[in-house]
């Protein structure tokens, strides 16, 4: 024993703290996941999570999913090798879209008076939620990586469609085809994000006609195996308690 | 432990703060005010802006308004800025307070970008519904990929009525008439807070029994294993497979309802139909030019020979948007921003009608306070230091010619 006594008196009291400290991890962990993970999100995947009409099959779908499995591959792989707590990608993705919601609620529509249906950000839980399912059941990080990162993949663009695809009812305007997400960046004025700028529908999966969306979303399945690898170790090494030592515990 | 449990709230609070928060604050550019922070030469030597038309000062909520004119490409394009291969017809508006219903160069719909020609002008019109009553500065805007927007004149025009009122019918080619500003927007909530309720279940099913202190002394003392139960295990399948089929359902469900739906359309736009000006009959060399800074006075020295076949006197010098006109050969009748016009402003040294055939050289001086509000006269800081505009002649029947001048300027500070 130390010469130091100790804080509590009981065990009641000692599972009372130990209770408070997980409260106060939780919420500092949400929040500052929150954070980090959304101005990651806003600098990587920005305007395509920001807009309507730039949701499309090919970009979005690659994208989206390649830059948001980061933070929650690091923060599982804390979370589940320290505590064996299978809740770590659902945490970010919560606070990522809570932070989303609040932002574009507060500032594309009640600031600059955006429409929210133009502004809304992209749904990841689906993804999230499969992506702890599996690393409970398997336990194993080659297993979530590799299955769940695929399914991270291939989850996104099903689980948006039923939001985006009212948008992608086709419209006559003024003698030219457009969707009704092309009208809303044509009709809502950003002086900021001339049509240029927008990277939709560009690529080289010509070959593919027009069943291009499960090819992209195959592909950013597999780029998302391999960033979930590397975030993951950076988790772990984020994790680690080497430069503890434990006597001072 | 009261203190350390003291420190770790506040310094987590602190945190907390400044991380989200950050992101948090973000809000997409909506200003246009940077017409007179852009560099002088930008404005000069890129795109002239002419014939500004605002059809109203104050407009109702639903009501139209529009913004006409032409634009000039200039031929002497700066080389620092990208060519417009690729461009945008923009309005300058602080945010969506107008919807633009249309925007038309030589009459082709330009919702996508195009490719525009030096030294060829342009004809445009943009089509605003009015949705956010205010003050509002409306400008013609052209961005530039490569080069970032430029900016054409402003106009302050006013918005009444209340934004509720504000509508935006659209019929679809599925044949259903939708109102785009809140189409589709409780099917988005609906599926983000089912989604999110989802969620937060399976995170609520976790932390409701003890997390950190007991399970990381447990996986230190090599029980690990011990940490998941079968429940949790049937938990995580039923959320996982749930999940899945929810996706499944949420898609083929979506599908049976828009069975008609296309991708996003994208594409950049070529041979704009360009404007006709009349034949030029006039040539003007620039003999010299100075600034005189003191004085705000741009001189220059014009060696002007009419080969037409009517007598002709200059009536207009335009240079980024600012119009130094001589009143005693045109007024302007269009309610042109009065911060962007000189209504007498132009001297000509002998403004007397050139006779067809003739030669004359003249001292030209267009000063105006807007040199300095406009900031048009920092261009003699700029790396090459030009200027650059249009001077507009006219003969006796009121027939106009647009001739391009850009010549190097000396500045004089005494
Ligand atoms: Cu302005």
């Amino acid at each position: 024993m130390s010469a130091s006594q100790s804080a509590v008196r009981s065990r009641a009291e000692a599972v009372k703290v130990s209770r408070t400290f997980d409260w106060m991890i939780l919420f500092t962990l949400f929040f500052v996941v929150l954070g980090g993970y959304h101005i990651h999100y806003m600098l990587t995947g920005g305007d395509w999570d920001f807009w309507t009409d730039w949701k499309d099959r090919r970009l979005w779908v690659t994208v989206a999913p390649i830059v948001s499995i980061t933070f929650p591959a690091a923060v599982q792989a804390c979370l589940w090798y320290r505590y064996r707590l299978p809740f770590g990608a659902i945490v970010c993705v919560l606070g990522l879209l809570l932070g989303e919601w609040v932002n574009r609620y507060l500032n594309f529509w009640g600031w600059t008076y955006f429409p929210v249906n133009f502004c809304f950000p992209s749904n990841l839980i689906p993804g999230a939620i499969v992506l702890d399912g599996i690393m409970l059941l398997g336990g194993s990080m080659t297993l979530t990586a590799v299955v769940g990162g695929l399914a991270w993949g291939l989850l996104f663009y099903p689980g948006n469609w039923p939001i985006i695809a009212p948008l992608h009812v086709p419209v006559e305007y003024n003698g030219m085809m457009m969707t009704l997400a092309d009208l809303q960046g044509y009709n809502y004025v950003r002086t900021g994000t001339p049509e240029y700028i927008r990277m939709v529908e560009k690529g080289t999966l010509r070959t593919f006609g027009k069943d291009v969306a499960p090819v992209s979303a195959f592909f950013s399945g597999f780029v998302s195996i391999i960033i979930y690898f590397l975030w993951h170790f950076f988790g772990r090494w984020f994790a680690k308690t080497d430069f503890i030592s434990s006597e001072n515990l | 432990m009261k203190l350390l449990k003291d420190k770790v709230a506040k310094l987590s609070f602190v945190a907390l703060l400044a991380a989200s928060s950050a992101a948090m604050l973000y809000t997409p550019t909506a200003a246009a005010h940077g017409e007179k922070s852009q560099a002088a030469f930008m404005r000069m030597r890129t795109i002239h802006w002419f014939d500004l038309n605002w059809s109203k000062e104050e407009v109702k909520v639903n009501d139209t308004m529009t913004v006409t004119g032409k634009f000039y490409v200039f031929a002497g394009w700066p080389e620092t800025v990208d060519k417009p291969e690729v461009s945008f017809l923009n309005v300058g508006i602080p945010g969506p307070v107008f919807i633009r219903q249309g925007s038309w160069i030589g009459g082709q719909l330009v919702p996508r970008s195009v490719s525009l020609e030096l030294g060829e002008t342009y004809e445009f019109k943009v089509l605003l519904k009015a949705r956010r009553p205010g003050d509002w500065h409306v400008h013609s805007m052209m961005n530039v990929q490569g080069g970032g927007p430029i900016i054409g004149p402003g106009k302050w025009t006013t918005i009444t009525g209340s934004m509720k009122d504000f509508v935006n019918p659209v019929t679809t080619l599925t044949g259903e008439t939708i109102d785009l500003e809140t189409y589709n927007l409780d099917n988005t909530y609906f599926w983000h807070a089912l989604w999110y309720a989802i969620g937060l279940a399976w995170l609520a099913y976790w932390i409701r029994k003890p997390m950190f202190i007991p399970r990381s002394i447990a996986i230190e003392s090599g029980k690990s294993n011990t940490l998941i139960t079968a429940t949790d295990k049937k938990v995580g399948m039923a959320f996982t497979a749930g999940t899945i089929a929810l996706v499944a359902f949420g898609m083929t469900s979506t599908n049976a309802k828009y069975p008609i739906t296309t991708p996003l359309q994208a594409g950049l736009l070529r041979g704009m139909k360009t404007f006709e000006m009349p034949a030029k009959t006039i040539t003007v060399k620039v003999e010299d030019a100075t600034y005189r800074v003191p004085g705000r006075a741009m001189q220059m020295t014009l060696k002007i020979t009419n080969n037409g076949d009517s007598a002709v006197r200059l009536g207009e010098f335009n240079t980024a948007s600012v119009r130094f006109l001589d009143s005693a050969v045109l007024e302007d009748t269009t309610g042109y921003p009065d911060d962007l016009l000189a209504e007498d402003g132009l001297t000509v040294s002998d403004n007397s009608p050139l006779a067809p055939g003739q030669t004359r050289t003249v001292q030209v001086t267009a000063s105006d306070a807007a040199w300095e509000v406009y900031r048009l006269a920092d261009l003699i800081y700029d790396p090459d230091s030009r200027f650059a505009g249009l001077l507009f002649f006219f003969d006796a029947a009121g027939k106009r010619q647009m001739i391009t001048v850009d010549a190097p300027l000396i500045p004089v500070f005494i």
